[in-house]
């Protein structure tokens, strides 16, 4: 039985060498070459000592995390309220439902709606303001991009609210919290692997929105996966392509180690030795 | 008497789904005594609980502190704090945060805190403990820094919720003496909630019975195992044979066929009853002797005591505690005294059975 | 009680962000206008000329057709790898074992996509309906992993002891007691990884030559020139076929919480009864 299981097993491994290992590796010894393939450093000190690519990464990071605090702001609020309806599973499906919808399709429907004529410039010209140009804006993309990950903030978060046992916050208004105190006190540190989870989840695909950047940030804004995409696919230079997409390795596992609940790995991994021993 | 510290009156408790969790309670809690609150799961004792906490609103009715209506007290206003059920401690503090947390909340000076911290963590014999995380302790430790938590704050009244459930036998017996104890010393009212009769019994000033969202039942552990008001609180606290019967006259009562002396009285000639005896109260001796005559059918060791089941001619059950074994298949007599004899009458009202027992047995 | 009327105010706020871009587009989609700007008249014209666009139907296909395969494979190669991972006695190799098998769900897409591109190119595979299929399985076998791994873990150990005990083989207690219990997490597994492949935008686009296109790819070309009110009508399709989905993943789930709970109910019938 052992070895049939094993057996079984075998396009598991394959996939980890093929397509989690090898990509990695390749991505790597990619970002050491020149366009003849030779080994080379030259594209992390063109990296390094050019201003047009350090600004770009700082720009992505930022955007990244403009767009990671709007999408939390809008979501903790409505997770929590979401906790607390009757059924819950159904308000939750809707929820769910608009990350099943195409994000192309609902980046190509904010075209529409920021457009000149557009139904936002119309609303615009109602409450006279007049028409602005929204779409090709910094903050359409600001905008559209959170719109996106909204879904992927809030189902982290309302995961770690409902197993939050109730007892807690009833408990901590048994002591003399007043319901403010008990959120900021118990409830918030509580649930703030649901945050890290959903911080996860939205920082690092902002880094890389390169279809958004394109057809609703108009190019004026360029994040690292957009500099990727066009080394890759426009000027075919893999080289400093994989350079960059190395460096947005780096920042997703810095992202990573910084909201890694330490203490909760602490105890699974506790948690692991108990049950084998 | 003391004065009572919380009354609650006419409280009606309706979920949203139209189930109806306590109908009508009055209860008075008097300042210092240690109260209970026994029945099996889903009587309603943890919703009271709730009610006096503030963590849930009634529909209907009065709930008094001091003489002062607090229907819509916040929580964080009352001066009662709750022993959760699994403790409810903060994962996230230590054992000296999670103690500290009422008095922070309080702003008190760091001193203080400090000082009122550590006194609590050794009156619940958890001295040392202050910075270790929770995770670290046992469940009896665990228990030990809640009650901590709660008595730090000084309240006036405490609120256990069935705190001992989660703990193992031998632990749970350590831990009713120890809040016995701490109730004494501190002097302030405890209620507590559980489903566990003999923990009820051993540790309560008073018990209140609870069944189906109602107060079946109120009085010293005594008085209640002595003299229960009706089938259900006979049978939920300790063991006990329950017959039917007929009452003859006052102190004169029929059951499996025969006419026996009894102590109670103030019912109808002939109206139905039953009859409650409890197995320890039936003394084993020769067959012609016994004013009943049972054969031995099972019979397990119990440690202190023999607990023999025997069937008598009509097949009634027969529970009977000894101190001696019998023989299995062994015809023996049984014998009690007239007082051993428990009289309920069906469906009478808390009040009325009151007032008949006061009546009726004085000697 | 003033509070709880402002939280669902709030609350119907989010949700209206939410749908407001969707249900514009199907709006606009019946527009006579040909444009998403005035609504002049209805028409089904949008949806004709969508039902009768060769090369739309086709990519609709080629889509479905990837998303299935794909969805299917990993399914397949996913169960057996959390079991596997779950059945590892080393809380370290596991451990281990789940970091490899979580790099592609946090790597970005473009990383994703572009390494793959490296990999294809390094092997000499063609790039078209191939290097997207196996693409799609790649990117889809860690979501199964990570559905089914849970239930794996619920599993009683008691369960296949009991089994075992009761004469079953080996293979049996595989087939009736295993895959019976963790084939809820198999379904959402795959249901995950139906709707991460048509959703894939970004890897397919990497792996992708110029003779074949998915859906996605086809809108962010045809997105690029401009509004045709074609794609809104294939949005509002798209929607539609969503909704049926969400709805038949909400009854597998409902159909396993209720077989769970009637089991509950069984078990805590039978403490009663002692």
């Amino acid at each position: 039985m052992k070895k049939s299981k094993q057996f079984f097993m075998v396009p598991y491994f394959l996939w980890i060498a093929l397509f989690v290992v090898a990509p990695l590796l390749l991505i790597l010894y990619q970002s050491f070459t020149d366009g003849q393939g030779h080994f080379t450093v030259r594209n992390y000190l063109t990296y390094g000592s050019s201003s047009v690519y350090l600004k770009m990464s700082l720009n992505s990071l930022w955007y990244a995390f403009l767009i990671t605090v709007i999408t939390l702001l809008v979501s903790y609020p409505a997770a929590y309220i979401l906790s607390r309806l009757k059924h819950q599973q159904l308000w939750l499906l809707l929820i769910i439902l608009p990350t099943w919808i195409n994000l192309l399709l609902k980046a190509y429907a904010f075209i529409g709606l920021f457009s000149r004529a557009g139904a936002v410039n119309h609303f615009l010209m109602f409450i006279g303001i007049g028409p602005k140009q929204i779409l090709f804006s910094d903050f359409s993309f600001l905008l559209v991009a959170s719109y996106i990950e909204i879904p992927f903030m809030i189902l982290p978060i309302y995961n770690a609210i409902v197993q939050l046992d109730p007892a807690l916050p009833n408990a901590s208004r048994d002591l003399g919290a007043s319901p403010w105190q008990t959120f900021r006190l118990v409830t918030f540190p509580l649930t703030l692997s649901g945050v890290k989870a959903g911080v996860q989840a939205v920082f690092i695909p902002s880094l890389s929105l390169f279809m958004l950047t394109r057809l609703i940030g108009g190019n004026r804004v360029i994040t690292l996966g957009t500099a990727i995409e066009e080394h890759f696919l426009t000027t075919m230079n893999w080289g400093m392509g994989s350079t960059i997409g190395v460096i947005l390795i780096v920042m997703m596992f810095v992202i990573m180690m910084l909201t890694n609940d330490r203490k909760k790995k602490r105890r699974e991994v506790l948690d692991d030795e108990k049950t084998t021993l | 008497m003391t004065k009572p510290i919380i009354e609650l009156k006419g409280i009606t408790k309706q979920y949203d789904d139209g189930f109806v969790a306590l109908s009508k309670i009055n209860m008075t809690i008097e300042q210092g005594k240690f109260y209970s609150l026994l029945g099996p799961s889903g009587s309603g004792k943890t919703t009271i609980l709730r009610i006096i906490a503030g963590f849930t609103n009634a529909t209907e009715g009065q709930v008094l502190f001091s003489g002062q209506q607090i229907n819509q007290l916040p929580p964080n206003q009352r001066k009662v704090n709750t022993v959760f059920q699994n403790y409810a401690l903060f994962p996230h503090l230590d054992v000296f945060d999670n103690v500290a947390f009422g008095l922070t909340l309080q702003k008190r000076p760091k001193q203080e805190v400090k000082k009122r911290v550590l006194d609590a963590l050794k009156l619940v014999q958890l001295p040392g403990y202050a910075n270790r995380e929770i995770s670290e302790l046992s469940g009896g430790q665990q228990q030990r820094v809640a009650i901590a938590r709660a008595i730090v704050n000084e309240p006036e009244v405490l609120l256990l919720d069935e705190p001992l459930s989660a703990l193992d036998m031998k632990l749970r017996q350590d831990m009713q003496y120890e809040l016995r104890e701490l109730q004494q010393r501190l002097g302030i009212t405890f209620i507590f909630v559980t489903h566990d009769q003999e923990e009820a019994l051993a540790m309560s000033d008073e018990i209140f019975v609870m069944d189906n969202g109602k107060v079946l039942q109120s009085g010293t552990p005594v008085d209640i195992y002595d003299e229960p008001i009706n089938h259900f609180v006979a049978n939920f606290i300790g063991e006990s044979n329950i017959l039917p019967g007929k009452m003859l006259a006052d102190y004169q009562v029929e059951f499996v066929g025969k006419s026996f002396e009894c102590a109670d009285g103030g019912m109808r000639v002939n109206e139905a009853v039953e009859v409650v005896l409890r197995p320890e109260d039936l003394d084993i001796t020769t067959a012609d002797q016994g004013k009943l005559v049972v054969k031995v059918d099972t019979q397990l060791f119990r440690g202190d005591h023999f607990e023999i089941i025997g069937l008598d001619a009509d097949g009634n059950e027969w529970l009977i505690h000894s101190t001696n074994p019998v023989r299995d298949g062994k015809e023996i007599g049984l014998t009690f005294e007239p007082e051993d004899i428990h009289v309920m009458r069906f469906g009478e009202k808390e009040a009325d059975f009151d007032a008949r027992l006061e009546q009726y047995e004085e000697d | 009680m003033k509070k709880p009327r402002f939280s669902s105010l709030y609350l119907i706020f989010v949700f209206i962000i939410l749908y407001t871009p969707i249900f514009y587009l199907i709006f606009y989609s019946f527009n006579a206008g040909g444009n998403m700007n005035h609504f002049t008249g209805f028409t089904w014209e949008h949806y004709q000329t969508l039902f009768s666009d060769q090369r739309i139907l086709v990519i609709v296909l080629d889509t479905l057709l990837i998303a299935l395969l794909s969805s299917l494979v990993a399914t397949i190669v996913g169960t057996f790898g959390a079991l596997g991972i779950a059945g590892h006695k080393k809380a370290a190799t596991r451990s281990t074992l789940l970091t490899l098998n979580n790099v592609l769900m946090v790597s970005p897409d473009v990383i994703i996509g572009a390494s793959f591109l490296i990999l294809f190119t390094s092997l000499g595979i063609g790039l078209g309906f191939g290097s997207v299929l196996v693409s799609h399985i790649a990117f889809s076998i860690p979501i199964v992993v990570l559905m089914v791994l849970p239930k794996v873990n619920e599993l009683d150990p008691a369960l296949l002891n009991a089994a075992q005990d009761l004469g079953a083989s080996k293979a049996q207690t595989f087939w009736r007691v295993i895959i019976p219990y963790i084939t809820p997490g198999i379904l959402s597994g795959f249901f995950m990884a139906f709707t991460y492949s048509l959703d894939d935008f970004a890897v397919t686009f990497f792996v992708t030559g110029n003779g074949f296109t998915t859906l996605s790819v086809e809108i962010y070309s045809r997105a690029r020139q401009g509004i045709s009110l074609e794609i809104n009508a294939l949005s509002a399709v798209m929607f539609i076929f969503a909704l049926l989905l969400v709805v038949g993943y909400y009854f597998v789930n409902q159909y396993s919480r209720s077989r769970r709970q009637r089991q509950k109910r069984h078990a805590q019938a039978e403490v009663t009864l002692r």
